[in-house]
C-alpha cells in the first residue's frame, strides 16, 4: 500500500483520537504494529533531511555519517532514477547530485527534478568531479542552486548546505 | 566530356585549314588573271609586229611592183613599135600580181596588153564615160591608183595608172589591174579559223577579207552594229591610217568570245589603206593553258600539302590533348585520394583526441571519487564527533579506497606501459599450474567471500608454456577477478586448458551474466562498461581487460570472447608451448 496514504490515515486517525496506541492504530487499519510505529517514527522526525545521489557507495557513505552527525536526516540513491524516486517519496529538504553516474546522468536528473511542479522547490547542490567552468555552467542553468567539486572540503559543503536551507526557509 | 571541347576544336581548326586552302585558290585565281593579262598584252604585240610587218610588205609590195611599172613608161622614150607587148608579158611575170597590164593611147583607147584573153581591144574609155583617172595623169603627169572596183570580169582589183610621156608630150597611159587575191598570195598566210587578214581603206570599204564573212568593196559599217563601239573605235583607227591594237565582243554560233585584233596602215600612192589582223581570244588561253595546269598543280599540291601537315599537326595536339588530360585525370585523382586519406588522418585524430580527452575524464573521474571518499571521512574524524565504531567504519573506508587508488594507479601505469610499448617481458617457459596457483591465492579470498566456486580442468601432462609469468599470473588474475564479480552467489568458474598442435588453449568460462555479443569487442577497449551500475557494484575501473589484452598481444597471443546475454562467458587465449612439460599436477 502507499506509504503517503498510511501517512494520511494515522495522521487522520490521530487527530480524532489524540491518545490512541500504535497498537490501536495498527489493529484499525489492518497492518503490522512495527510498520505502523515506523512510519509514525518518520513523521516524528523534524530533522532536516538530505537526499544524496551518487553512484559512489563509500563517497556517500562517508558524506552520509558526516551529515547524520550533523543532525541531518540523510537518504542516499544510487543514480539518477532512484534519485527521483526518493525525492517524490521522502520529500527531502535539499538534494546533493552527483554528475557522473550510470543510467541517468546528474544534469538529466536535475532537469527532470526542475521540471517536476511537485519537486522543484527543492534545492539542489551538484557534487561532482567533473570541475570544468562550462560544466558548472550547465549544471547552474538546468536549475541547479549550488555547484561544489568533489574531492571538496567538508566543512565547506556543510556550510554550503546550510546556505541553501535557509535560502529555501525565507 | 572532352568530346565536345574536342569537336569544337576541330571546327576551329577545319576553319583555318578552310581559310589556307581558300586563300591559296584565291591566289591561283589572281595570279591566272595576271598572267592571262600579260601573256594577251604580249600576244597582241606580237600580233601587232605581224601586222606592221604584213603591211610594211603589201606597201613595199605594191610600190615596188608599181615601180616595175614606172620603169617600162621611162624606159622607152615614147611608145615602142609593139605598144609594150614584150614589157608587159615580162613584167607580168617578174611582178606576178597583175591581173592584166594594158597600154591606153592619149586617144583613151585599148591598144595592147597581156596577157591578151584579159585584154578588151579597142575598147575607149571616153566613149564608155571612164576617163576620169586617166585624165587625171594625163594632167598630173604621176602615177594614180584607183578606188579598187570588180571588172567587166568579175576580178577585183585596184586600178594603177601610170602616165607615158615622150618629149613631154602625153602619149598615153599604162594601167595595171592588181587583183587583191594576186597581192595575197605572194605571202604565205594561212588561216586556221581562228586568225584572218583583213584589208580596209581609209573610206571603210572592204578590200579584202581572209575568211570570207564580209564582201569585198562594201563598207565595213555596214556590218558592225551601232552600239557596237569598241568595234567602231577600231575601224576608226584603221580609217585615219594609225596603227594599234584592239578588241571587240562578237557574238558567234559557238558561243560570245573576244576578238583581238592588230592593224596597221598601208601606203601606197594616194592610196591610204589598213590591215588588220584578228585572233580570237581563245587563242591566249590556249597558250597559257599549260600555265593554268602548272599553276592549279602548285595549288593542289599545296593544298594537299596543308591537308596532311594539318591532319598530322591536329592528330598530334589531339594526342597532346589526350594525354594531357590523362596526366590530368590521374593527378585528380592522386589528390583526391591524398585528399581522402587526409580526411580519413584527421577524423582519426579528432577520434583519438576525443578518447585522449574521454580518457583523462575517466582518470580525472576515478582519482578523484576515492579521494572525496578518504577526504570527507578524514575531515569528519578530525571533528571528533563520531562513535567509536563509526570511526572503525570510516578508517576501513579509508583504507579500502588508498586500495583502490593504488590499485587504479597500478593499472594507469600497466595502460600506458602497454601503449607506449615499455611494457618488459621476460619470457621463458612457465608451468601453467604454478602460474594458476599463485592466481587463484589471490583471488581466492574474494571467489569465497562471493560464494563462487572455482574449478580447473588441466591435464597434468601440458607442457610449460612460453610466457612472462608474473604477467601471466595477472593475466589469470584479472579474468578470475572479472569472472567472479559478474558471476552470482552459487555460480561456478571454469579454467580450462589443452594442447592445440604448438599451441596451449586455456579458457576461463563463468556462470555469469554474460555478454551481449555486440558488445564482445568492446570490452576490452580502455574504461568501457556495458552496464556501469554493475561495474561500480563489483569494483575496478574499466582497466582490467584492456590490460590483460594488452599483456596477451605482448606475450604473442591474443585473448578473445564467447558469449551470450545471461548465459555466461568464456575467455580464451592461446599461448606457445614451451620446451620443458610440466609435471606438476593439482586439481582444485
Amino acid at each position: 500500500m502507499n506509504t503517503e496514504n498510511i501517512d494520511q490515515k494515522i495522521l487522520a486517525l490521530m487527530e480524532s483520537n489524540p491518545h490512541m496506541t500504535d497498537a490501536e492504530i495498527a489493529r484499525s487499519l489492518g497492518l503490522d504494529e512495527n510498520a505502523i510505529r515506523q512510519r509514525i517514527d518518520f513523521l516524528c522526525d523534524t530533522r532536516e533531511k538530505i537526499l544524496i545521489v551518487d553512484e559512489e557507495i563509500d563517497a556517500s557513505t562517508a558524506l552520509r555519517l558526516a551529515l547524520e552527525s550533523e543532525g541531518y536526516n540523510v537518504i542516499e540513491a544510487l543514480d539518477g532514477y532512484e534519485g527521483i524516486r526518493k525525492a517524490k517519496s521522502e520529500n527531502p529538504d535539499v538534494i546533493l547530485l552527483d554528475i557522473m553516474m550510470p543510467g541517468m546522468d546528474g544534469f538529466e536528473a536535475c532537469q527532470l527534478l526542475k521540471a517536476d511542479p511537485a519537486l522543484k522547490h527543492i534545492p539542489i547542490i551538484m557534487l561532482t568531479a567533473k570541475g570544468e567552468v562550462d560544466d558548472k555552467v550547465e549544471g547552474l542553468e538546468l536549475g541547479a542552486d549550488d555547484y561544489v567539486t568533489k574531492p571538496f572540503n567538508l566543512k565547506e559543503l556543510k556550510a554550503r548546505i546550510r546556505m541553501v536551507l535557509r535560502r529555501g526557509a525565507v | 566530356m572532352w568530346g565536345k571541347k574536342n569537336r569544337l576544336s576541330l571546327v576551329v581548326f577545319a576553319v583555318i585549314v578552310l581559310l589556307l586552302v581558300g586563300s591559296i585558290f584565291f591566289l591561283w585565281m589572281k595570279a591566272n588573271v595576271e598572267v592571262r593579262s600579260i601573256v594577251e598584252e604580249q600576244y597582241q604585240q606580237q600580233q601587232l609586229i605581224l601586222t606592221q610587218y604584213v603591211s610594211y610588205s603589201i606597201g613595199e609590195l605594191l610600190s615596188e611592183r608599181v615601180l616595175l611599172l614606172e620603169v617600162v613608161a621611162q624606159k622607152q622614150q615614147g611608145v615602142p613599135d609593139d605598144q609594150f607587148m614584150s614589157e608587159f608579158e615580162t613584167v607580168y611575170q617578174v611582178a606576178e600580181i597583175y591581173y592584166v597590164l594594158e597600154f591606153i593611147d592619149a586617144n583613151g583607147t585599148v591598144v595592147s596588153g597581156y596577157p591578151v584573153e584579159h585584154v578588151p581591144q579597142g575598147y575607149n574609155l571616153y566613149s564608155n564615160n571612164m576617163s576620169r583617172a586617166f585624165e587625171h595623169v594625163k594632167n598630173t603627169g604621176e602615177v594614180y591608183v584607183s578606188e579598187p572596183v570588180s571588172t567587166m570580169e568579175g576580178v577585183f582589183g585596184a586600178y594603177v595608172w601610170v602616165p607615158v610621156f615622150e618629149n613631154g608630150e602625153f602619149r598615153g597611159s599604162i594601167l595595171g589591174i592588181v587583183s587583191d587575191e594576186n597581192i595575197i598570195s605572194q605571202f604565205e598566210t594561212s588561216s586556221d579559223g581562228r586568225n584572218y587578214v583583213y584589208i580596209v581603206n581609209d573610206k571603210g570599204m572592204i578590200l579584202y577579207d581572209q575568211s570570207g564573212t564580209y564582201e569585198k568593196g562594201t563598207s565595213y559599217f555596214d556590218y558592225a552594229e551601232n552600239d557596237d563601239q569598241q568595234r567602231l573605235s577600231i575601224l576608226q583607227a584603221q580609217m585615219s591610217g594609225q596603227m594599234g591594237n584592239g578588241k571587240y565582243w562578237q557574238e558567234t554560233s559557238e558561243g560570245d568570245e573576244y576578238v583581238l585584233v592588230s592593224y596597221s596602215p598601208v601606203n601606197w600612192y594616194n592610196q591610204r589603206w589598213s590591215v588588220g589582223l584578228t585572233s580570237l581570244d581563245d587563242a591566249v588561253d590556249d597558250i597559257i593553258l599549260s600555265v593554268y595546269v602548272k599553276l592549279f598543280t602548285v595549288a593542289a599540291v599545296s593544298v594537299l600539302f596543308i591537308l596532311f601537315v594539318s591532319s598530322q599537326v591536329y592528330f598530334i595536339l589531339l594526342n597532346w590533348n589526350k594525354s594531357l588530360e590523362t596526366e590530368v585525370e590521374k593527378k585528380t585523382r592522386e589528390l583526391q585520394q591524398s585528399n581522402e586519406s587526409l580526411i580519413t588522418a584527421n577524423i582519426k585524430l579528432k577520434e583519438l583526441d576525443r578518447l585522449k580527452n574521454e580518457f583523462l575524464s575517466m582518470v580525472s573521474h576515478e582519482l578523484k571519487t576515492p579521494l572525496t571518499a578518504m577526504k570527507t571521512s578524514s575531515e569528519f574524524l578530525l571533528e571528533e564527533k563520531c562513535a567509536p565504531d563509526v570511526r572503525k567504519q570510516l578508517l576501513a573506508l579509508i583504507v579500502r579506497n588508498v586500495d583502490r587508488q593504488a590499485r587504479l594507479v597500478d593499472d594507469l601505469l600497466d595502460i600506458s606501459r602497454i601503449e607506449s610499448r615499455r611494457m618488459k617481458f621476460n619470457m621463458e617457459n612457465v608451468s601453467l599450474h604454478e602460474a594458476l596457483d599463485h592466481s587463484l591465492e589471490s583471488i581466492r579470498r574474494f571467489s569465497e567471500s562471493k560464494g563462487v566456486e572455482i574449478e580447473v580442468d588441466m591435464p597434468a601432462s601440458l607442457p610449460a608454456v612460453h610466457a612472462d609469468k608474473d604477467k601471466l599470473i595477472q593475466v589469470f588474475v584479472n579474468l578470475l577477478n572479472n569472472a567472479v564479480k559478474f558471476t552470482p552467489q552459487g555460480g561456478k568458474i571454469t579454467v580450462h586448458a589443452h594442447r592445440s598442435g604448438a599451441d596451449v588453449e586455456i579458457s576461463v568460462r563463468d556462470t555469469g551474466i554474460g555478454i551481449d555479443p555486440a558488445y564482445a569487442e568492446r570490452i576490452f577497449d580502455k574504461f568501457y562498461q556495458i552496464d556501469n551500475t554493475s561495474t561500480r557494484s563489483a569494483g575496478g575501473c574499466g582497466l582490467g581487460l584492456a590490460i590483460t589484452k594488452g599483456l596477451l598481444e605482448g606475450m604473442d597471443s591474443s585473448i578473445r570472447v564467447e558469449s551470450e546475454s545471461g548465459a555466461g562467458s568464456r575467455f580464451i587465449f592461446t599461448l606457445k608451448a614451451g620446451a620443458v612439460s610440466s609435471i606438476h599436477s593439482e586439481v582444485h
